[in-house]
């Protein structure tokens, strides 16, 4: 028994090594062309290189457990240029979020846009402005 | 000027030697030091053109150039990248930055969404990027050669010498595996024996180019000429932050005994669906 459970142990140790994981990845395999548009919480606002993720958490409309989306974005220095900072969104934030999701139909997807729904402030990820001296 | 002749002229006769990789040539490598820098040494380099400030890429200018400055590839790697074009047209990009891997030479010049910035030092040029830690070039501009036998890397091994403003840089000794990238999703490993020209001048008070020459034989059919442009950034708050590839694999969680932890994050064909914090 004991060694049945260390061969279970050493098979997902193995599993888990051998899981794509893509920390910096191009944004195609989401659909472009497909928004979605949604309310929800922010879990966390994960400030970090090489993608800034929000982590929304949504209440299905038919009831049942919270789902929880990933919406990826460019990286903290890109946003920074584009007026984000890391104080931006805050766990606990309701807002409105659009994007476009994966192909696939996991529950993920690009950022298109957030809104704080208590002040209405908009927040679009965007390689910024393409020109020196930016204020 | 006098200087750089000199400096040109050493640089050649260093680069005599290293293509010749005689047991002398080896001596040389083992025996070479850094020398502590002079006063002169720190004076040269007020004398250098001003590149300071933060470098944001012209990532328009990347993207008009994948259709009109195609690299020269070859028929059996123009295949491959006429599938990648296809598979990301379809939603199935192909991963060249994947797994934190530095984006490499030449790709970080030729693709990259990130700042950098430029010191100078005696005897060095260094490009720290943004986006991801390992996203460093040393580019010795002391004289020296290339080792007869680098240990190739990532981001091989540089050398430069300056030509009136402009930094010509050599490098060598990449990995094979090192991508010659057009976009995130399109691009191929040189395959070997890959060799970088580049000439990095202002184009003006704030525009940084760098022209690259790239021979890459096993992939291309000839050396590939492009121009990157980089803008000048002065405003503190896009000086460059921590960037460190492997936190985008977690996110932020407090554990069982209350401390502040960094959990996995459950991927999906490659991107984040859950994290494992409740």
């Amino acid at each position: 028994m004991k060694r049945a459970l260390l061969m279970l142990a050493a098979l997902a140790a193995l599993a888990a090594a051998s899981a794509p994981v893509w920390a910096h990845h191009s944004f195609a395999m989401f659909e472009p062309t497909k928004t979605l548009t949604f309310k929800g919480t922010v879990k966390t606002f994960q400030w970090t290189n090489p993608h800034v993720i929000v982590w929304v958490l949504v209440q299905p409309d038919g009831g049942g457990a919270a789902q929880e989306w990933s919406l990826e974005t460019t990286s903290p220095g890109v946003l920074t240029r584009a007026g984000w900072t890391r104080q931006s969104l805050k766990a606990g934030d309701k807002v409105s979020v659009v994007l476009s999701p994966l192909r696939d139909g996991s529950h993920g997807g690009s950022l298109n846009s957030v809104t704080l729904l208590d002040t209405g402030q908009k927040l679009v990820p965007s390689f910024g402005k393409e020109q020196p001296g930016l204020k | 000027m006098g200087n750089h002749s000199i400096r040109t002229a050493l640089i050649a006769a260093a680069l005599a030697c290293a293509r010749l990789a005689t047991p002398a040539a080896d001596a040389a490598d083992k025996d070479a030091v850094n020398p502590p820098p002079s006063a002169q040494d720190w004076h040269a380099l007020s004398l250098l053109p001003d590149w300071s400030g933060v470098w944001t890429p012209v990532i328009s200018d990347q993207v008009a150039q994948e259709k009109s400055n195609r690299p020269p590839w070859n028929a059996k790697i123009a295949k491959q990248i006429d599938h990648m074009y296809a598979e990301e047209a379809a939603g199935r990009p192909f991963p060249i930055i994947d797994h934190c891997f530095p984006t490499g030479m030449p790709s970080w010049m030729l693709i990259t969404h990130n700042a950098f910035e430029v010191l100078f030092t005696p005897g060095r040029v260094t490009l720290l990027g943004e986006g991801d830690g390992n996203r460093l070039r040393r580019i010795y501009t002391d004289g020296r050669a290339h080792p007869a036998d680098p240990d190739p890397s990532f981001h091989g091994h540089s050398i430069g010498h300056w030509e009136k403003d402009t930094l010509v840089v050599d490098t060598t000794a990449l990995l094979p595996q090192a991508y010659l990238a057009v976009n995130e999703a399109v691009g191929v490993p040189n395959n070997g024996d890959m060799h970088i020209v580049e000439r990095l001048h202002l184009q003006g008070p704030d525009t940084l180019a760098d022209d690259l020459t790239i021979t890459a034989d096993k992939v291309l059919t000839k050396p590939w000429s492009t121009t990157r442009k980089y803008y000048r950034q002065r405003a503190q708050k896009f000086d460059i932050v921590e960037g460190v590839c492997e936190q985008g694999t977690y996110t932020d969680a407090v554990d069982k005994n209350g401390n502040a932890i960094f959990a996995p994050v459950k991927f999906h064909n490659g991107v984040p669906v859950g994290s494992d914090t409740k």
